[in-house]
């Protein structure tokens, strides 16, 4: 087990850094520069601006000297917002993002994992087909077309809830945009879940406990539900990722100050150490989830820590 | 039968509506009604009424969603393309090949892709064509894998193994033998990338990075209707269910065929 996640830890690192260089790359084969505006500078101030923020210098020494200073914390300035750098953009956003996504995460294992289930009990039964007809409908749901829906609903049409706005945080402007990000994740892991029990319940382990005389739900939750949670686990993954993408959404429909809505308006205005420096962090971040994920599969299934 | 073609049935239904309805339409999606700003639904020559500046959504709704289904085929059928030629050669080839090549697509899962994709929109510029291309090459990875898993399922079966003994060569095994029998599974899954595709399309036009004015698509409209529904909730509510009802239909047609077929 310790072999597994070291090796994977150590794949780790090319693939981070295969993403530092390609979008570095990338963002530098654009046509367009953060430096032209309507006016078009002279050719000194030009000069001496590229100088000053390393724009000179053979592409291959901009990309080392740029996973240096990433090494070190440092994603440099920030070329839109300024006075700000790219560290201090992620550390205002990233807590508030991180917020909305993991109570959303929270939120759908919580929702998907009951549903998926209450429907494996209830297999051909109108629980079930009620349950995965509801877990379809979600997951085709597009967050930016629930997210607007819930405002006209629950803030504009009932005046429950406030339509948009941080607050610090408050549970109140919370509720709607996480209930929005989880949703369809919710739908994805009730499915993962109610085919992952189907299965486990067929396994030779269930027979024993059922064997041995124990009352159904304690085969379930004690016996069949840890197995069963292993696609659920191999999801993790991709549903970070897509939290995180989701959570771009979210924060541009609820005015959210989190890192996602940053990253937009960089994209837009073609603000390269904020795209850059939020895809690096993006991509650590969803490297690590599926780190968690490979402990997961130990825990939840003994078989697989012998591999 | 009957019940289970429904799903495609209501898509090709949208999609022939787009396709032939915008023409006989007093309206175009971007001529400005100068008369009739803001029009409520059923106003007199505009069924669905106008949006903020006065142009009929009627025409829009209807050629947005011509431009996202034509993006989102598109970008399928890309992917579709590159899916099945990496996974067919890594399938084939098997050993070092096979294990090179699926690395690559386990290292570019793991990519934040929706990231990528918005980057390579920031990089070159924000045209219809690359949103996509830049789409479809990101979401051949599954397809990779189902055919590659396909194709090394195949490759034990005896017409395969009598082929190579009757000593065609690869190229005619492959194209000849192996991918029409991949072409069931290829098409689930390509019924499931499209409303992948329609989601990603719709999700950058509505950040402004994707589809650009004065064409428009369902996630552009959605965008508009969203910043004017405390006004006119349908401008919202119409361009955000028939998006809705195209992913669903076409999930729901793709998971039936891909059950249908693994069986």
């Amino acid at each position: 087990m310790r072999a597994l996640l070291l090796r994977r830890l150590l794949t780790a690192i090319p693939t981070l850094l295969g993403v530092v260089i390609l979008s570095f790359v990338l963002m530098r084969l654009a046509p367009g520069g953060p430096f032209d505006g309507e006016r078009a500078l002279d050719e000194d101030t030009r000069a001496a601006l590229d100088a000053a923020y390393g724009l000179d210098l053979p592409l291959g020494e901009q990309i080392i000297l740029y996973i240096g200073r990433i090494l070190s914390g440092d994603f440099g300035p920030s070329l839109v917002y300024q006075d700000f750098t790219v560290s201090e953009l992620i550390a205002q956003g990233l807590p508030n993002s991180l917020t909305i996504g993991g109570l959303a995460l929270l939120l759908a294992c919580t929702l998907g994992i009951g549903g998926g289930v209450w429907a494996a009990v209830r297999a051909g039964r109108w629980q079930d087909e009620a349950i995965m007809g509801t877990a379809t409908l979600l997951t085709a749901l597009p967050v930016f077309v629930t997210g607007p829906l819930f405002v006209l609903m629950f803030a504009l049409g009932l005046g429950w809830l406030p339509v948009s706005g941080w607050e610090a945080g408050s549970p109140s402007h919370l509720i709607l945009p996480v209930v929005a990000l989880a949703l369809p994740f919710a739908g994805a892991i009730a499915k993962l879940t109610r085919a992952g029990l189907a299965r486990a319940l067929n396994e030779d382990h269930v027979r024993t406990a059922r064997a041995r005389g124990l009352a159904e739900r304690q085969v379930i939750a004690r016996h069949a539900l840890r197995p069963a949670l292993v696609p659920v686990a191999s999801y993790l993954g991709p549903a970070a990722a897509g939290l995180l993408t989701g959570a771009v959404i979210v924060e541009t429909v609820f005015a959210l100050p989190g890192l996602g809505r940053y990253f937009v308006q960089g994209a837009l205005n073609r603000d390269y150490p904020l795209v850059l420096g939020v895809v690096t962090l993006y991509a650590g971040l969803i490297i690590l989830f599926n780190l968690v994920a490979d402990i997961l599969y130990g825990w939840l299934d003994p078989r697989m820590r012998a591999e | 039968m009957t019940r289970s073609r429904l799903p495609l049935l209501i898509v090709a239904i949208i999609a022939i509506a787009a396709l032939i309805v915008p023409p006989l339409l007093p309206w175009t999606h971007s001529a400005i009604d100068w008369d009739a700003v803001r029009a409520p639904l059923f106003a007199p020559g505009h069924l669905f009424g106008t949006d903020t500046v006065g142009r009929d959504l009627l025409a829009r709704t209807l050629v947005g969603t011509r431009v996202t289904l034509a993006v989102a085929l598109a970008a399928a059928l890309v992917a579709l393309v590159i899916g099945t030629v990496w996974g067919a050669i890594a399938g084939w080839y098997g050993g070092k090949v096979d294990e090179a090549m699926m690395r690559l697509v386990d290292g570019l899962y793991a990519l934040p892709f929706m990231f990528v994709v918005i980057l390579l929109m920031v990089v070159f510029g924000r045209s219809i064509i690359l949103v996509f291309i830049g789409i479809g090459a990101v979401e051949w990875l599954t397809m990779a894998r189902v055919v590659r898993g396909q194709v090394i399922a195949l490759k034990e079966r005896p017409f395969v193994i009598a082929a190579e003994a009757a000593g065609a060569p690869s190229s005619r095994i492959l194209t000849g033998h192996i991918l029409p029998n991949v072409a069931g599974v290829a098409l689930a899954y390509l019924l499931l990338t499209v409303p992948q595709v329609v989601m990603v399309e719709s999700f950058l036009s509505f950040l402004g990075l994707g589809v650009q004015e004065p064409l428009t698509s369902l996630g552009i409209l959605v965008k508009e209707g969203a910043d004017d529904m405390d006004l006119q909730p349908h401008a919202l509510l119409i361009p955000g269910g028939v998006l809705v009802l195209i992913i669903i239909c076409l999930t729901i047609a793709g998971e039936r065929l891909r059950d249908r077929l693994s069986r």
